[in-house]
């Protein structure tokens, strides 16, 4: 496992687009984070999540969980698109611990990154507020397991399609567009029987982790009975587990 | 010493390599041969374990996946621009370094023995197929490992590259490495290998020498000059297995009988002759002779 992870972590170190990516994930949250602190002078809870989540639940996703989410993707996706595989199965040729050392090295960099990025954040804040947000706030840590999860299926995502395209299409349309639609349709008189489905949207679900009343969506979740924080993190966690399994497996069975 | 047995792939109704058995030895160069299309790449792929099928290979008595370091023990090239674009060569053979153990002291003196230590630190998605190739070498080179796999090795470089690579092939088998390189080019191979497996649509042609294969799937020709020409072609076709084609110049190209007999036969019926030549034919002829029915793509004259 030792050389795995060696080679996993030499890896992405070595792409530039590590780089940029957690670069504009930590510029782009702290500018939120002084935007809302230097418009909000008596913040409320939501406005304090927000500020150091950079945008909460309040956008679709958050984006800096977004780049870390293409920084997972990168690192199977790249292997096909530029036809490295070869190389890297001929250095490290037990694929399910190849798979794991790239979940491992893109999950523990998610983790730093976004831990780094809230303090960032809470820094920022500080010229504008009297308090300090606390780092130990349970959305803040929500905020952080999401980073985590969404990178990590991103790495899945991009080892179940073998290519980079795929996986960031999947990544970007499924929460933004098709869990949107079918949120908004379960409104529709005529499709309300889609309201017991909607607590099982993966993406929607995994939101509900840095929303700061414990729902995410507006405050919807008790109308279309979303469930809570931690009962959607499940939700979204087995999601990515279950995206992770299909990977694995197939990539064990299949020609590299 | 790598004993391949039984290795076979099929694509749906297609069989890419059908049930190919060979051993390569230790202490020399042993070539891979067959026409676009043969399976040699696939029949590679399955030795490395990187595609899944039938059949076994052992490297020294052990499977690919079992090696702890298969790096240090194997070093193989698939393709020849198998790198990121944007990550230096150098950090290229780190990152596959990091993950075998090997010192990076190790990545900066094979990237000077293939002699692309001046573009080290560059990009690679600018270097020309000569310098990929030569890269691919740093890579199998990495662990220093007592095997090399490498396919079309030689694709992409010059005529004075040609010649390098022969050089330090033939140099690493004389420390008594098994090399194993393929190739669809029979000079390639006339210049490196000293043994040959030959493939043509998945199946084993030939296994041997470089010359017995000549031997083998040669048929030496005879060509004849002679005033009474029709008599001695009369006289000719009268004998078994013996073909008799008219050439261009007016003379007779005569296969299925050596000088000394056509001689004789000439002789027993009062023909003269002006010129009787034996023709044998190269390498490239041979190859040609032996996968010339088991080419996947055969150019079909119309008209």
């Amino acid at each position: 496992m030792g050389d795995a992870l060696r080679f996993e972590w030499v890896r992405l170190r070595t792409l530039r687009s590590t780089y940029w990516l957690i670069g504009s994930a930590l510029v782009l949250n702290v500018a939120i984070a002084l935007l809302v602190a230097s418009l909000a002078a008596d913040p409320t809870v939501d406005v304090v999540a927000a500020a150091v989540t950079g945008g909460g639940a309040n956008a679709p996703v958050p984006m800096a969980v977004v780049l870390l989410a293409v920084v997972g993707v990168f690192a199977s996706g790249h292997e096909y698109r530029y036809g490295t595989i070869q190389p890297t199965l001929t250095t490290v040729p037990l694929r399910g611990l190849l798979f794991a050392a790239k979940v491992l090295v893109v999950g523990l960099t998610a983790l730093v990154v976004t831990v780094v990025s809230v303090s960032l954040n809470v820094a920022a804040t500080m010229p504008f507020w009297a308090d300090t947000p606390s780092l130990t706030d349970v959305t803040v840590i929500g905020y952080v397991l999401l980073a985590v999860l969404w990178a990590v299926v991103g790495v899945a995502l991009g080892q179940l399609l073998r290519g980079v395209p795929g996986a960031l299409v999947v990544l970007l349309v499924t929460p933004m567009i098709v869990e949107q639609l079918v949120f908004r349709l379960s409104y529709v008189p005529a499709l309300d029987w889609l309201h017991p489905a909607v607590r099982f949207l993966p993406f929607t679900a995994g939101l509900q982790l840095v929303s700061a009343a414990g729902e995410a969506s507006g405050g919807l979740a008790s109308e279309v009975g979303l469930f809570g924080r931690w009962g959607s993190a499940t939700v979204f966690a087995v999601f990515v587990a279950a995206v992770l399994a299909a990977a694995v497996t197939l990539f064990r069975r299949r020609d590299a | 010493m790598i004993l391949a047995t039984h290795l076979g792939k099929r694509y749906g109704a297609k069989v890419a390599v059908d049930d190919l058995s060979f051993e390569v030895r230790p202490g020399m160069v042993t070539g891979f041969l067959g026409p676009n299309g043969a399976g040699k790449s696939t029949t590679m792929r399955l030795m490395l374990d990187l595609d899944r099928g039938a059949g076994e290979t052992l490297f020294d008595g052990r499977r690919f996946g079992t090696l702890r370091h298969p790096m240090r023990e194997i070093g193989a090239v698939l393709e020849a621009r198998a790198f990121h674009p944007t990550r230096t060569a150098r950090n290229h053979l780190r990152m596959l370094a990091a993950g075998s153990g090997i010192p990076v002291s190790r990545v900066d003196e094979v990237l000077e023995f293939v002699g692309i230590a001046d573009v080290a630190r560059r990009k690679p998605k600018g270097f020309s197929l000569g310098m990929a190739q030569r890269l691919g070498l740093a890579q199998a080179l990495l662990g220093d490992p007592g095997t090399l796999i490498l396919d079309e090795p030689a694709n992409g470089l010059d005529p004075h590259g040609i010649h390098w690579l022969r050089d330090v092939l033939r140099a690493l088998a004389a420390e008594g490495r098994t090399v194993f390189v393929s190739s669809h080019l029979l000079s390639e191979m006339e210049l490196m290998a000293d043994e040959l497996v030959v493939v043509g649509r998945g199946r084993m042609i030939y296994q041997g020498k470089v010359d017995g294969f000549v031997r083998e799937f040669t048929r030496s020709t005879v060509l004849v000059r002679s005033p009474q020409a029709s008599a001695l072609a009369d006289a000719l076709r009268r004998l078994d297995g013996v073909s008799v084609e008219p050439t261009e110049a007016g003379g007779l190209r005569i296969a299925g009988a050596d000088a000394v007999a056509i001689g004789d036969v000439a002789f027993d019926n009062g023909v003269r002759l002006h010129e009787l030549t034996t023709t044998t034919a190269s390498l490239e002829a041979a190859f040609m002779t032996a996968t010339g029915d088991a080419s996947e793509y055969v150019a079909v004259a119309h008209g």
